[in-house]
């Protein structure tokens, strides 16, 4: 199992579109991929999971994924977050 | 036959069938179901979730033709949502564990999410909880609707119904076979709104209980020029109407010839006559209402999806749309005018014991600054024909304007670095609404490129009267001494610093009032798109010296009755032809 935790740069936080974009790309991978914040544990491939999380800027999240492609998953989706989504140039 | 009154939206009159829509999600039952029968109950809820799915790609389709691109968002977030397994899971898994019927379960889902966002502190996720409910709203109608089908059943009827969600709304009118719309409600409805126009189906909103006073099947009159509809009409009214159809069309046939002639009066004045939109879309439609341009672009509408509300990009490419598709003429954009009744559900204005005198437009934004500033930068960067104006409302005291101008300063040079600054200097107004705005103006000639008069605002503070309280509207008239007094001083503070002044708000689109403000010097007007051929046939036919001669005369009545009557008598002495040949307006 891969873990890595993450905290929420792009101003808007986990919003429709950027969760759409992570539920996107969770999709790709063969891994379960789950997002923990809050207390609570979401599958990254359910956009209203991530929605559910209601998470803001600021935010520390933690990514875990469990599957052969484990550690492309977590990268991955570390990198988006990263780039804060494409959402501010 | 009885009469009940709305608010009309879309112009235009009909006589058909009322068809009423019931939105089936409200009256769910709860059924109990045998073991047995569980595996037939999730067959009908996955045929209609395929249902659902197939008609939101066709009304993503139609709306994205319609709409463009920008105002298809809605729609693609609830498909998105129609995909996701963990909500699809979550009602498959009620109805088989719980033995329950699917139009039970999708509503205790419905109000579980519904619940939920609504208690979460941060504005971008409130909206999510109605995403929710309105796609889940659509399953539940399509499992009713084994048999007959949406198209059969609405067809060349008048539709009553109690609101339209965007979703059902785009579905109904992209086929186009509504002869008119009549709603109780109307709050959210700019989809509706700008989908009727284009179509050109007479709309009536606000009416209160429609859905009570009609039945099935009653024969309906919808007038969507006053805003009134007839049930059950005698028939001599119903051969009245038919006259006033006829009439109605002849009209439109003869504005069509006058918006093509020049702006100039008899004697040779020019005048500009601009729209006032509130969607994007409509600036497709500017020119052939014989526009001079956008006078007023209201930008309120973005906050239905309070991403677009939040993004620059978005905005950017929604401003950049508009002033590129109307150039060479100009578009004023005015920035969120938002708290009193307007959209505040995105924010948390406190409860103001008087909105209308509290945290709104932009005192709401200096303190909101992050979005302010998201749609200040969105604007400058579109600029990049220069025939971009911004504009802003509810100023109230200098130090406003200089907060507004540095917040600019900066976001200029934001841009510069970012490389995304257009060579054109961005024109900036002020609304002059509040009647304590007027005494500044004197003191902004450097700070300020031009003005736009919001007659409404103006007139309810100046005469503090709220203007839909229709008890008062007695008051909340245009003629009053104040507000004519109001007005000429406007003009003539403006014209003395040498900038040009807009009047907008519905005086302008109104023939009388129109003629009165051009007698007082005012030349640019932007108004109600629909106004506009008939105030250009009026500015037309008349002699800009003989209407200011009249006008000049207006301040030494002491009655609002009195001036308006010395109005009317004077421009049907010197014009008798002009207003006794127009039933409409």
């Amino acid at each position: 199992m891969e873990k890595e935790k993450i905290n929420i740069t792009n101003k808007l936080g986990l919003h429709a579109r950027a969760a759409a974009k992570l539920s996107h790309l969770a999709n790709n991978f063969n891994s379960n991929i789950f997002l923990l914040f809050n207390g609570d544990r979401v599958n990254a491939k359910s956009l209203l999971g991530i929605l559910t999380l209601a998470a803001s800027v600021g935010n520390d999240i933690i990514i875990e994924a469990e599957g052969e492609d484990e550690s492309e998953a977590v990268s991955g989706i570390k990198e988006l977050f990263e780039k804060k989504f494409d959402e501010e140039s | 036959m009885k009469k009940l009154k709305g608010k009309p939206v879309s112009q235009g009159i009909v006589i058909g069938k009322a068809t009423i829509l019931k939105s089936h999600s409200d009256i769910a039952l709860k059924e109990n179901l045998e073991k047995s029968a569980v595996p037939l109950e999730l067959k009908r809820f996955n045929n209609a979730l395929r249902t659902t799915r197939l008609q939101l790609k066709k009304i993503y389709k139609n709306l994205q033709q319609v709409m463009g691109k920008d105002s298809s968002l809605i729609i693609e977030s609830q498909s998105m949502l129609l995909n996701d397994t963990r909500l699809i899971d979550e009602i498959t898994d009620k109805i088989r564990t719980n033995r329950v019927n699917s139009e039970w379960a999708i509503k205790e889902v419905s109000k579980k999410y519904l619940d939920f966002f609504s208690n979460i502190k941060d504005l971008s996720f409130r909206e999510k909880g109605n995403d929710i409910a309105d796609i889940l709203g659509r399953i539940t109608e399509n499992l009713s609707k084994s048999s007959k089908s949406e198209d059969q059943e609405i067809e060349n009827v008048i539709l009553v119904a109690d609101d339209l969600t965007p979703s059902t709304a785009a579905s109904l009118m992209s086929k186009g076979k509504l002869l008119g719309i009549i709603l109780n409600n109307g709050g959210e409805t700019s989809h509706t709104v700008i989908l009727a126009r284009t179509l050109g189906i007479p709309t009536i909103l606000e009416t209160g209980n429609a859905t009570d006073e009609i039945t099935n099947d009653d024969t309906l009159i919808v007038d969507g020029l006053d805003g009134e509809i007839i049930v059950n009409p005698k028939d001599q009214y119903i051969a009245k109407t038919r006259i006033k159809i006829e009439k109605y069309n002849a009209h439109k046939k003869r504005l069509k010839k006058i918006i093509k002639l020049p702006d100039i009066t008899k004697d040779k004045k020019e005048f500009k006559l601009m729209a006032n939109i509130e969607l994007p879309f409509e600036s497709d439609l500017v020119h052939s209402y014989g526009a001079s341009g956008i006078g007023l672009f209201r930008t309120e509408f973005l906050f239905m999806d309070p991403e677009i509300a939040l993004f620059e990009e978005e905005q950017y490419l929604i401003y950049k749309n508009i002033a590129q598709k109307i150039y060479p003429e100009n578009v004023t954009i005015r920035t969120f005018d938002i708290g009193r009744d307007k959209g505040t559900k995105y924010f948390k204005t406190g409860n103001e014991r008087n909105p209308a005198l509290g945290t709104m437009a932009v005192r709401l934004f200096l303190k909101e600054e992050k979005i302010f500033r998201t749609q200040i930068k969105s604007i400058i960067r579109a600029n990049e024909n220069g025939n971009i104006k911004i504009l802003f409302p509810m100023i109230t005291e200098i130090e406003e304007i200089h907060t507004i101008k540095k917040i600019m300063e900066e976001i200029t040079d934001e841009l510069r670095s970012e490389k995304k600054l257009p060579l054109h200097r961005i024109q900036t107004g002020i609304m002059i609404e509040i009647p304590g705005t007027i005494k500044l103006i004197k003191h902004l000639k450097d700070e300020i490129d031009f003005y736009s008069v919001g007659s409404n605002d103006l007139i309810q503070y100046l005469l503090a009267v709220e203007r839909d309280n229709s008890s008062l509207s007695y008051l909340f008239n245009p003629y009053q001494p104040s507000v004519i007094e109001n007005l000429f001083e406007i003009r003539e503070e403006t014209e003395k610093i040498g900038k040009p002044v807009t009047i907008c708000g519905e005086i302008a689109g109104k023939p009388l009032t129109a003629l009165m403000l051009l007698g007082m010097g005012y030349t640019n007007f932007s108004m109600n798109p629909l106004s506009i051929a008939e105030v250009k046939r009026v500015f037309t036919n008349v002699h800009f010296s003989r209407i200011r001669k009249i006008v000049k005369k207006l301040p030494e009545f002491d009655s609002k009755s009195k001036s308006e009557e010395f109005l009317i008598e004077s421009m049907l002495r010197i014009y008798p032809e002009m207003f006794i040949k127009q039933p409409f307006f």
